[in-house]
């Protein structure tokens, strides 16, 4: 298949050697019939442990991020560090839509998108299905959904 | 080895190791959208559910590429992606407990794959995407915990192979990413970018050989297996490497196991066992193929067939997918290889003996008459001959042989037992029955007799070297109709016990030996006196099995206790297996003991996790059969049937047994055509010619014993074969093969041209008789009254077969109907037409004959995108649909309104988890009349996983009972992992989601089989029927597969 096997004569034989052997079997040659095999049929109770039935979080993503935002600046920014370089742009914004848009942009070196993206928020639905249809996207879901939808066909 | 039930299509499957956990967990997530992780408890041999839960969203677009479930290597966390634009996340605590999870948008929209990265300090995930303009990109993420999001990662990749699809994970030390194109494999981490071309394929499965991570091996669409070297100088990645090593089926999972083992699980084809040479074979391969495990998946289409003529079903599926395609035939029961026969009229019996005790083989074969008695041997040149043994008594009936110790023979007449040297071949010893009363039935081991006289006298003799001692007789107060003493104690030689039927008060009695102690009594109730009776273990249980004059076998447990010298009988059960009296005898497979029952409906009863099964031989009726394992046939059976003594040897004991007929191409339709004897099938086959791949369709006709392909007609260059159908039509006598065909244009989104070929088998070949275009694909074709109906594009097509002026015949349309879609599955009944739209579901259309035309007359308005349909009854239709569900409509003729009439309404719904290509009326088992079970119509599905399965149409009140258990079985057989059935039972399509009605589930009633006593009583005092009533009900179900 590749360029070199040709060359090489040998083949794959080579790179074939000490093939890892981990001790894992009893025997090496194979039983004729693995026989069939057992139904296992569950009789204990098979609810998770108490606080091990996992659900999703169901805050939105956005109202999320902002609230985390507000927090952390509350915190004396101690949670954000690290990309201090990132948070200057967003720190004053209180959209945090925005803030997200900037972060993800700033590595791009499009820092100044927050403006459009804020200029999405005050348009309404109809016209942001307007735009979404020219731009040949899906028209469905919430606001931000839309919002979203534009600002990732934008980047 | 375990075979678990999990409720849900498996999406994702990954084992893990939480920090501080000794063993590893197993995670598996849903396509609906429920995960779990399962830890295995050695102690008790359980699946433990360590966490589970939903991780669906109520907004968000499933992902077309496939759900993807990972877990960084850290054990940080557990990343999902489900839908696009949404990264789910499910963190671990430090003690290795979940958390709750949360989504991340995720910005690329058209995610291929995503890994978790080694050795990274913070969870990294890398992403492969496609963008708007259809280029492939990596980009990589970092996990922020805390906050809930993604930052950027260390490094991107942009525009790489556009084929590019897979993602691996080098672990450390080097870490990194391999990225797998169509035509280049890349390797990229932080550092390092390397590239390297290789031959175009698609490559389907990875799997890693070294724990460094510096050797993979990878599967490809054509089943070629090639090994990625990674070469390097310590951790700095110099250069990658590629080598072909051979073919396997095409891979869609790739294991390392150990020692150069592989794995190799496909889904096209029969998974491998493979071991990898270090040194290439003479064909140049480095794979070496041990094990084949059997895959039917993906059956395209299947027959359902008599092919031995014996009213028992099999199933031919077009199985496996381009170079693994090929036909199964799938039948139930236990075949009988039949190696030599004689004619031989009115056989009463057969025993085989052996030249010396300890002669491994048998020599003699004892054949019994109604006046006399002939004993066969075989010869030097390994024929069976007629010989003799002088010490025998050949003048009259024997009733019983055997082999006894000290080299010796014992022949039981009606009127003596005759002890014979078996090397001197002369008698030794005779013990004479009492003067006027004769010898009805006997039976021996190897050291003792009993037999039982007229008048119920049950008399015990023991065999010493040269002499038969009588040991003990009793009177009893009725005649005796059957014995048995087939050790089943420790000394195989010599029993404890006695079995005993009786005639008058239809009993079965236990006696201790030598001293005839009657240890217990059982009644059998009825008036069918017991036939034959039979002591024998399976799987270290002792049973007494008593076959009944009408068919019918009733199975106890027997327990035994030595010290107290105490018997009793347990656990008793009936079932019908013929019609005719059965006779039990023992006999050896593979090391395991087995019972053949010979009847009119032969059967093997055989023990499988500690539990009696029972499984037809594929012999039309059996009167006497006896072991006759010689030199030249050994392991064999000798057979006696109507005016027939045959010698062969039997298949492995297991319910389903699957032939497999290679093609090397890809079988998409069958048909089997009974007059001719031959199938036809329509295939393709893939050439690679240099660059190019290349699609050829072909029909070929096979030979319905060989499967040889005995006569081929290639399709134009385009063109498909989409249907295939055996008929006759009105005013001809011959039979036809018609094919319908499609021009696929690669330019086209629809065909708009295709055939119907009309061909006879004339001396083994197809023979073209007529050919007629058509205005688009032919998806399916049905004889429908003497004519030819015809599924094409958006129309039904009625077409007639009428001669032309010159003798010859033509297809001429005749009406049609527009209205679908695309018409694709197409059943008859009668006048009326069900048929299977693209995406509406099903609809009933009727042929009015005065009018000549085709009208609908009710349909059903669901959005239903199908896969398959079938006539149940007159009323209710059976379909199938892209969600893996099943659907039932029924025909509303007694509405009020129009409007109500011409409504398919529907009745059933069910999830079937499985995606459906095909139903055919029919039946894997023989249906015995006079069962209950014989008169429920049954059809058989097959699916893309290559699953065959039965759907039966219950009678209502077995339905309602039935539902009762079903209900109250999942009260007691819980789901693994906490998944639920109801749910996963509920129809499902991404518009709505319902509660399963007028469906069972019959794995899980028949699982009730398998449960504990006490389980069964609780479930028994819930439904307040005995438990043995239940069991009796569940066991016929199980009759209908």
């Amino acid at each position: 298949m590749a360029p070199s096997s040709s060359s090489s004569g040998h083949g794959a034989s080579k790179f074939l050697g000490d093939l890892p052997s981990r001790g894992f079997f009893s025997s090496t040659v194979p039983s004729s019939n693995p026989g069939s095999m057992r139904v296992y049929i569950c009789l204990h109770d098979t609810a998770p442990p108490e606080d091990q039935e996992i659900k999703t979080n169901q805050q939105n993503i956005l109202i999320r991020s902002l609230m985390l935002k507000n927090s952390s600046s509350k915190d004396g920014k101690g949670v954000a560090t690290g990309e201090s370089s990132r948070k200057r742009a967003g720190e004053k914004i209180s959209d945090s839509r925005a803030k997200k848009a900037a972060q993800v942009c700033s590595s791009k070196g499009a820092s100044n998108n927050e403006t459009p993206t804020k200029d999405l928020q005050n348009l309404t639905v109809e016209r942001l299905r307007a735009l979404l249809k020219a731009k040949g996207l899906s028209l469905r879901g919430k606001k931000d959904e839309l919002i979203a939808r534009l600002r990732s066909a934008d980047g | 080895m375990l075979d678990v039930p999990i409720y849900g299509r498996i999406a994702t499957l990954e084992l893990f190791r939480p920090h501080g956990e000794a063993q590893d967990f197993l995670f598996i997530a849903t396509e609906r959208y429920k995960f779990c992780v399962l830890q295995w408890d050695t102690e008790s041999s359980e699946l433990i559910t360590r966490a589970m839960g939903d991780v669906s969203d109520r907004i968000g677009r499933p992902t077309d590429s496939g759900q993807i479930g990972i877990i960084d290597p850290d054990c940080r966390l557990i990343g999902l992606h489900l839908y696009d634009g949404l990264f789910k996340v499910i963190p671990f605590d430090n003690k290795g407990q979940l958390k709750e999870a949360f989504n991340i948008r995720l910005e690329e929209l058209q995610v291929l794959d995503i890994k978790f990265l080694y050795g990274c300090s913070r969870p990294t995930i890398v992403v492969l995407y496609q963008d708007n303009k259809d280029a492939r990109h990596v980009k990589t993420y970092e996990v922020v915990l805390k906050d809930k999001d993604f930052v950027e990662g260390p490094w991107s990749q942009n525009n790489l192979d556009n084929g590019a699809a897979v993602l691996i994970p080098v672990p450390p030390p080097l870490c990194g990413v391999i990225i797998i194109g169509e035509e280049t494999i890349v390797y990229c981490s932080a550092t390092a970018f390397k590239a390297i071309p290789v031959r175009p394929s698609i490559t389907r499965a990875y799997g890693r050989v070294d724990a460094d991570g510096s050797r993979y091996l990878l599967g490809d669409h054509a089943g070629l297996l090639h090994l990625l070297v990674i070469t390097h100088e310590k951790e700095r990645v110099t250069g990658l490497k590629i080598e072909l090593l051979g073919e396997t089926s095409i891979a869609s999972t790739i294991s390392y196991l150990d020692n150069a083992f592989v794995y190799i699980g496909s889904s096209y084809g029969d998974s491998q066992l493979v071991k990898l040479n270090v040194q290439p074979d003479a064909k140049g391969s480095y794979v070496e193929v041990l094990e084949r495990y059997v895959n039917l998946g993906p059956i395209v289409d299947f027959c359902v067939v008599d092919l031995e003529r014996q009213g028992q079903g099999q199933v031919v599926t077009c199985s496996g997918a381009y170079k693994d395609g090929s036909l199964r035939v799938v039948r139930n029961g236990i075949g009988i290889n039949e190696q030599a026969s004689v004619e031989l009229q009115g056989i009463k019996g057969m025993w085989s003996l052996r030249s010396s005790t300890d002669d491994p083989f048998d020599t003699f074969l004892v054949v019994s008459f109604i006046s006399e008695t002939r004993i066969l041997a075989m010869n030097l040149e390994d024929e069976l001959e007629e010989t003799e043994i002088e010490g025998f008594n050949s003048q009259v009936q024997t009733l019983f042989c055997h082999d006894a110790l000290f080299n010796q023979l014992v022949q039981v007449t009606s009127s003596s037992v005759r002890l014979v040297s078996s090397t001197t071949r002369e008698l030794l010893n005779e013990w004479n029955a009492p003067s006027n009363y004769s010898i009805n039935v006997a039976t021996a081991n190897a050291s003792q007799v009993l037999l039982a006289t007229g008048g119920g006298v049950l008399v015990h003799l023991e065999i010493c070297d040269g002499l038969l001692v009588e040991k003990k007789h009793i009177q009893l107060e009725h005649e005796i109709s059957c014995l048995d003493i087939n050790p089943i104690g420790d000394n195989p030689n010599c029993s404890q016990l006695a079995a005993v039927g009786m005639w008058t008060d239809i009993s079965v009695r236990i006696f201790s030996l030598p001293d005839l102690n009657l240890l217990t009594k059982e009644q059998l109730g009825g008036e069918i006196i017991p036939r034959s009776v039979l002591l024998c273990t399976f799987e270290g249980i002792s049973y007494l099995l008593c076959a009944l004059g009408d068919g019918h076998l009733l199975n106890f447990i027997l327990n035994t206790n030595s010290n107290s010298n105490s018997c009793e009988l347990m656990d008793r059960k009936k079932v019908s297996l013929g019609t005719q009296p059965i006779t039990l005898r023992t006999f050896s497979s593979k090391n395991a003991t087995h019972v053949f029952a010979a009847s009119d409906r032969p059967t093997v009863i055989y023990s499988s996790n500690k539990k009696l099964l029972y499984s037809n031989v594929n012999l039309k009726e059996v009167s006497h059969m006896c072991p006759f394992n010689s030199a030249a046939f050994p392991d064999s059976l000798a057979i006696a049937k109507e005016g027939e003594l045959t010698i062969g040897t039997i298949d492995d004991i297991q319910k389903l047994h699957i032939r497999s007929i290679p093609l090397g191409e890809h079988a998409r339709r069958i048909c089997h055509q009974e007059q001719s004897r031959t199938f036809a099938i329509c295939s393709l086959r893939y050439n690679q010619s240099g660059t190019e791949d290349t699609e050829m369709h072909f029909i070929r006709l096979l030979d319905d014993q060989t499967f040889e392909s005995i006569s081929t007609y290639a399709l134009d260059t385009y063109e498909y074969g989409c249907s295939i159908l055996s008929c006759s039509f009105s005013d001809d006598n011959n039979v036809y093969y018609c094919v319908g065909t499609a021009y696929v244009m690669p330019e086209e989104n629809e065909p708009t041209k295709g055939r119907i070929l009309v061909f006879v088998v004339e001396e083994g070949k197809l023979q073209l008789i007529a050919e007629k275009e058509t205005k688009g694909s032919v998806y399916s074709l049905n004889a429908f009254n003497g004519k030819l109906l015809a599924a094409i594009n958006q129309k039904i097509q009625l077409y007639k077969w009428t001669l032309r002026d010159d003798g010859t015949r033509e297809l001429q349309s005749e009406c049609g109907h527009h209205g679908h879609i695309l018409a694709l599955y197409v059943q008859t009944r009668g006048d009326f037409i069900v048929v299977g739209d693209l995406m509406k579901s099903i609809s009933l259309l009727i042929y009015k004959h005065e009018e000549g035309a085709i009208e609908e007359r009710a349909r059903d308005y669901n959005a239903n995108w199908m896969s398959a349909v079938e006539i149940l009854d007159d009323d209710i239709y059976l379909g199938a649909e892209n969600y893996f569900n099943l659907f039932t409509v029924r025909k509303n003729s007694e509405g009020a309104t129009d409007e109500e009439r011409s409504r398919l309404e529907v009745v059933g719904e069910y999830h079937l988890g499985e995606f459906v290509n095909r139903f055919q009326h029919g039946s894997l088992v023989m249906r015995l009349p006079d069962s209950d079970v014989g008169q429920i119509p049954t059809v058989i599905f097959g699916s893309v996983n290559g699953v065959i399965g039965v759907i039966a149409s219950l009678p209502h009140d077995q339905y309602v009972f039935l539902e009762r258990l079903q209900s109250n079985l999942r009260k007691v057989i819980k789901g693994v992992g906490g998944l639920s059935h109801e749910q996963w039972r509920s129809f499902n399509n991404e518009k709505r989601t319902a509660e399963a009605k007028n469906f069972l589930d019959g794995d899980l009633i028949e699982s009730f089989l398998d449960l504990n006593r006490s389980k069964m009583e609780e479930i028994s005092r819930a439904m307040s029927v005995s438990a043995e009533e239940l069991c009796k009900r569940v066991e016929e179900l199980t009759r209908l597969h």
